[in-house]
């Protein structure tokens, strides 16, 4: 809504100052014509006409500035300028042959000889004045375009100057002259030149650009000359026109047209001068840019491979190389530094990662001579190295197998934090063709390559972690999935367990099985290590104990055999702990076997004890060692008794201060358990584990199983 | 969180290694990177001497198994000393007393080097 209004009041300001000053115009000409027929007493009036005629143009200046347009571009503008100076002087010269009447110079007044004279004086004085006031400020932009601190300064110091100029024809007559007006003039002069040195816009434009505002400043300057000078002349007709309409506006006219001829005539001169360095200008623009180009493609580029070919195919732009290729330093080094001084470089890998314009054998050829002889002579010295006669110079004379092709090389460490981090190649089939700024700009190059592979590589890792954590969750997904899904539901025993994994994936397992209809089988095991290999084993354990478990009646006789199976697949410092329980449901008999795992709790009558049958950890030892060693205990439950297997989440599960929850306090529990149920017992130890660890998350899986004997009969 | 340390020295041409703190997945590369040198350096009769040694995870016990093999292929073996019980107990129920000599104190250690039977 504000902008509405503030846009409606801004137009009507322009339509107010545009009438106004048609207005003052239209006043002006009245007041002309009036005074040609009158023989009025000319003092007071000229008063009036000047008034009407600086309102005129000032409310006119008021409102080109208010429409005008800031075009930065000054070739653009120039052109503008000379459309309009050819229209408009195209429109004079046709407004002259046409008009016939003249004015009588007496006294130094201009008197019209006709109303045509009148009309015309008006339609020139309008139209050169408005021009002139569309020239003045295309210069005044130009010359602002590219400013220092004096530049608008000076400009001021013009327009007040020319101001002055103007304002002291006031009492003379159109035509009368005296010394204030020649040094007022000359101060002009002065002025002008002052402002029309602000010509450095000049530098920065393109080599086509320079060429065009050669030819407009040409051809302004050209036309500007007679323009002035018919503007100034006593005898020329449009002078005597616009002195007659107003003597100031004349000044403004012809003091603008010199000032434009000034100003254009510096820039043709100063153009022309600039052309045979205009190539290298827009040569060393070109560097800059790709520098720029390079800085913000960094930050959108994060693929190592992608970042890489865009910097080798930029290299080749940035020194117009005709082939160039990147070395970077693999990080899984012994050291993150390549060539420090104690350091062996050879214990650095090196890699091409990318290539343009070059054969991987060459490369190897030129960079690989005397163990890499280039590569340590710039990690040492963390400069670039440009070599300009490829055949000539030691340290590449041997580069036979290419010449021709290359005969210039530079070649440009990558230092990050300190580190050479990788190394930059750029080859020219031109001698020499590597020079100072060349060197620079690929420095400067190099630097933000650096920062852009540094920035890759950190992002890549960053990316990576996130790839594992999701693979872990994925993992611990898989491994909940392995767990029984339901318990065993049996008359003669009681069953309940509980396993709760860590955030981190771990390897508890547990498991149940009908050998028959009346062996039960239990085994509770705990992978060691974590993450994805260890989610991975125990899947393999589970598919052991369904597929093997069915063939063994003895528990350690099944250890063994899957002790054998897994020895294969697991590497040496790999080893599953299990415990494994047959129960005979008729008898009541369980056998038990322990491969390095947690012993059982078993309660029975008043007592409690750990049942703790000797066995290594399976895949540990050799199949012979494992079978050998392994025992197997037997076990006659009676109505009530308990049997608890866990794994070392339990028992190792720590307090804050360190204090872990123990076997003696696991026992406890159970010994104290009563006639509590399985579940009972079970939670029990639940609870007290998590008092134990102040309620907070376990670091470790968590597995109880609670086996409850019922059956009271038994059979020997 | 997890601090361990590991030292190492001689006794009568044995090399004995002093592990410090915790034995876990963080700090069991740092045992493996020891036992790897010693190997590669054709160092195979090692000492560990736990006294300083206040917990042993799984991996910690992988390091172990990892190496046991190479060392005893080349004639040497690694004895294990000066355990506390809580450790011990940790090394006990994976059944390491059957696959490794576990001593009380170091000089029994170097003397199973000196006279093996």
């Amino acid at each position: 809504m504000r902008r509405d209004m503030t846009q409606r009041t801004s137009g009507i300001k322009k339509f107010l100052l545009l009438s106004l000053s048609a207005l003052l115009f239209l006043a002006k000409f009245i007041g002309d014509v009036v005074v040609s027929k009158l023989d009025i007493e000319m003092g007071m009036l000229t008063v009036l006409q000047v008034v009407l005629t600086a309102g005129a143009f000032v409310c006119l200046y008021l409102y080109i500035e208010k429409v005008w347009r800031r075009d930065r571009n000054v070739v653009r503008k120039m052109g503008f300028a000379l459309v309009l100076t050819l229209v408009v002087g195209l429109a004079g010269l046709i407004l002259y042959t046409i008009s016939s009447t003249g004015f009588d110079i007496k006294n130094e007044y201009a008197l019209p000889q006709g109303f045509e004279s009148i009309v015309f004086a008006n339609l020139y004085a309008v139209v050169f004045g408005t021009t002139a006031l569309f020239v003045l400020l295309t210069v005044r932009d130009i010359i602002m375009s590219k400013r220092r601190k004096e530049t608008k300064r000076n400009f001021r110091i013009f327009l007040l100057v020319f101001l002055g100029a103007i304002v002291v024809t006031l009492p003379y007559r159109p035509f009368e002259s005296g010394p204030v007006i020649s040094v007022s003039f000359t101060l002009l002069i002065f002025a002008i030149l002052m402002n029309s040195f602000r010509l450095s816009w000049i530098v920065y434009l393109t080599k086509r650009e320079k060429l065009i505002a050669m030819s407009f400043s040409f051809i302004l300057f050209v036309l500007y000359i007679p323009i002035y000078v018919t503007s100034v002349g006593e005898s020329s007709l449009i002078a005597q026109s616009l002195s007659y309409y107003s003597r100031q506006l004349a000044t403004f006219i012809s003091g603008t047209t010199l000032f434009a001829a000034t100003y254009f005539g510096m820039t043709f001169v100063t153009t022309l001068f600039h052309l045979p360095t205009a190539e290298a200008f827009d040569r060393k623009n070109i560097e800059v840019l790709s520098l720029h180009n390079l800085g913000k493609l960094i930050t959108r580029v994060f693929d190592f491979q992608e970042l890489t070919d865009l910097v080798t195919r930029m290299t080749l732009e940035v020194c117009e190389a005709e082939s160039a290729w990147l070395e970077v330093r693999d990080e899984e080094g012994p050291s993150r530094g390549m060539g420090r001084a104690a350091e062996n470089p050879e214990s650095s890998p090196v890699r091409t990662v990318s290539l343009q314009n070059i054969d991987i054998q060459d490369i190897g050829a030129i960079v690989g001579f005397d163990n890499g002889a280039i590569r340590r002579m710039v990690s040492e010295t963390r400069r670039p190295v440009v070599i300009d006669q490829v055949a000539g110079d030691d340290r590449t004379k041997h580069v036979k197998i290419i010449a021709g092709k290359i005969n210039s090389m530079a070649i440009v460490p990558l230092v990050s934090h300190d580190d050479v981090i990788g190394i930059l190649y750029a080859t020219k089939t031109m001698e020499f063709g590597f020079d100072r700024e060349d060197a620079d700009v690929l420095s400067a190059f190099a630097d933000q390559v650096s920062i852009a592979l540094e920035n890759s590589r950190l992002i890549g890792k960053s990316l990576e972690r996130e790839r594992l954590m999701r693979e872990l969750l994925l993992a611990q997904e898989m491994q909940r999935k392995l767990l029984p899904q339901e318990l065993p539901s049996l008359p003669q025993v009681e069953i309940e367990a509980l396993s709760t994994p860590a955030f981190e994936v771990g390897g508890d397992y547990y498991d149940f099985t009908m050998l028959d209809d009346e062996h039960l089988g239990v085994i509770v095991g705990d992978v060691s290590g974590k993450g994805v290999s260890a989610a991975l084993f125990m899947a393999e354990m589970k598919g052991i104990f369904l597929s093997l478990s069915r063939r063994h009646t003895s528990p350690r006789d099944f250890l063994s055999e899957a002790h054998s199976s897994l020895l294969g697949t697991m590497d040496r410092r790999t080893f599953i702990s299990l415990i494994y329980a047959i129960v005979d449901l008729r008898t009541g008999v369980m056998r038990v076997a322990r491969a390095g795992h947690c012993p059982m709790i078993f309660r029975s009558g008043g007592m409690t004890r750990f049942v703790k049958p000797t066995g290594l950890g399976v895949g540990m030892g050799s199949k012979e060692f494992f079978s050998r060693t392994i025992t197997e205990d037997e076990i006659r439950m009676s109505s009530g008794d308990v049997a608890v297997f866990y794994t070392d989440g339990v028992t190792e599960a720590r307090q804050e201060n360190g204090e872990e929850f123990g076997y003696r306090k696991l026992e406890e529990i159970v010994a104290r358990s009563g006639a509590g149920s399985a579940l009972d017992i079970r939670d029990r130890i639940v609870l007290a584990v998590d008092t134990h660890l102040g309620h907070k998350p376990p670091d470790d899986d968590l597995t109880i199983v609670v086996l409850k004997w019922l059956s009271e009969h038994t059979h020997p | 969180m997890s601090t361990f340390k590991i030292e190492q020295r001689e006794n009568n041409a044995i090399n004995v290694l002093d592990l410090k703190g915790y034995l876990d997945a963080h700090t069991a590369p740092e045992l493996e990177k020891m036992f790897q040198s010693l190997i590669d350096n054709n160092r195979f009769r090692i000492i560990v001497n736990c006294r300083d040694l206040t917990y042993i995870s799984s991996a910690g016990l992988g390091v172990f198994m990892a190496y046991i093999e190479d060392v005893r292929k080349n004639r040497g073996d690694i004895k294990l000393s000066n355990m506390s019980a809580k450790v011990f107990n940790v090394f006990d129920l994976l059944g390491f007393p059957l696959l490794y000599e576990i001593t009380t104190d170091e000089a029994e250690a170097v003397r199973k080097f000196q006279n093996p039977k």
